[in-house]
């Protein structure tokens, strides 16, 4: 079956996933996720479905919103740390809150790829595609990015 | 010593040889089959459940060819299908044999003599596409499924996934995803 509520509920809780890690903002992550699946059914709904264009719409929409709202993801932790608590506080799980800070505190493309890799269940060989990079380059750059969530994630428990 | 490896075996991105890599290194390098470990325990909680609840996402309506199709063979077969609901009410008053209490059968059927597959989808079906059997070359599609009482939205999928609402059902809905739904009430019969 091809029809577009397939595509849908096999890729909205990828796709949620992935704009909730790389944003660390529930609302943001819905509108975005809301005008993601909305263009793709305007402009590409008689293509062949594909994740890997839906995860290509929704990271050229928050960059055009990173660039729109001057949006600066490496803007320091502590205020970081209070919207992810403020905004969302209930959406999002207490214990999921503290990843998400984590997260937050990665560079933007160290946070994108991340994102990607444990989202989107696309293969290293799309996510490289995507993101402009060799699939040699993208197995490191992916690794490097988990190792050093891992050292954030250890430092706040200290 | 390639570290990667780790990242690629939590993503299942190991072809054989890598594989072998990292099956050997595991068992000779305790550092590396502890970060090994790590990643893997922080993996689990990454993977956890973010959210209390998914935010909706409401579809646009996108107007397809589909209607002027719909209305071309719809015409001359209104007839058709009118004498389809009384041969579907037949049905229906029949005793149900050996179905749950609560469920009650329901036969849907459609006329589409040129194509060459035809299924309901239905939230019966949990919008998984059940197929319909051709009656002879009568042109007619059918099946009969075990429905709870109630209102149901369903519509057919005929060649290549064109989505047609049922033709025979007057009350139709758009759903969120550009398609047409009917809508039916089944009830118990008497």
């Amino acid at each position: 079956m091809n029809t577009f509520r397939k595509f849908y509920t096999e890729n909205k809780e990828r796709l949620f996933g992935y704009l909730l890690r790389k944003t660390g903002n529930y609302h943001l992550a819905a509108d975005i996720m809301q005008e993601s699946f909305t263009r793709y059914l305007e402009r590409y709904k008689d293509r062949e479905r594909s994740p890997a264009l839906l995860f290509t719409i929704s990271r050229n929409l928050l960059y055009d919103h990173a660039r729109k709202n001057r949006y600066d993801t490496s803007y320091d932790e502590e205020q970081h740390g209070l919207d992810i608590d403020q905004e969302n506080a209930y959406q999002i799980k207490e214990e999921y809150k503290r990843v998400l800070i984590a997260m937050q505190q990665l560079d933007e493309e160290e946070q994108d790829i991340l994102a990607l890799a444990v989202s989107s269940d696309l293969s290293y060989r799309e996510i490289a595609d995507m993101t402009g990079n060799s699939e040699a380059n993208i197995k490191v750059k992916i690794h490097r990015s988990r190792v050093k969530l891992k050292k954030i994630l250890q430092q706040e428990r200290l | 010593m390639k570290d990667y490896l780790i990242s690629m075996f939590v993503d299942n991105e190991l072809n054989l040889d890598e594989k072998i890599e990292f099956v050997e290194t595991v068992h000779s390098n305790k550092p590396f089959k502890d970060e090994t470990v790590d990643l893997l325990d922080q993996e689990k909680l990454l993977q956890t459940d973010m959210v209390t609840a998914m935010p909706e996402v409401r579809m646009p309506v996108i107007r397809t060819e589909k209607t002027g199709l719909f209305r071309l063979w719809f015409a001359p077969l209104a007839g058709f299908a009118t004498a389809m609901v009384l041969v579907a009410a037949v049905f229906l008053l029949r005793p149900a044999p050996m179905i749950s209490p609560d469920e009650l059968q329901h036969r849907f059927v459609i006329y589409h003599p040129d194509v060459s597959k035809a299924e309901i989808v239905g939230d019966f079906t949990s919008w998984s596409p059940v197929p319909l059997e051709k009656i002879g070359n009568s042109g007619y599609w059918s099946v009969t499924l075990n429905l709870p009482a109630g209102e149901h939205r369903y519509s057919y999928l005929v060649d290549n996934n064109r989505q047609i609402a049922d033709p025979t059902v007057l009350t139709h809905e758009q759903d969120d995803f550009g398609g047409k739904n009917s809508i039916i009430n089944v009830t118990a019969a008497i």
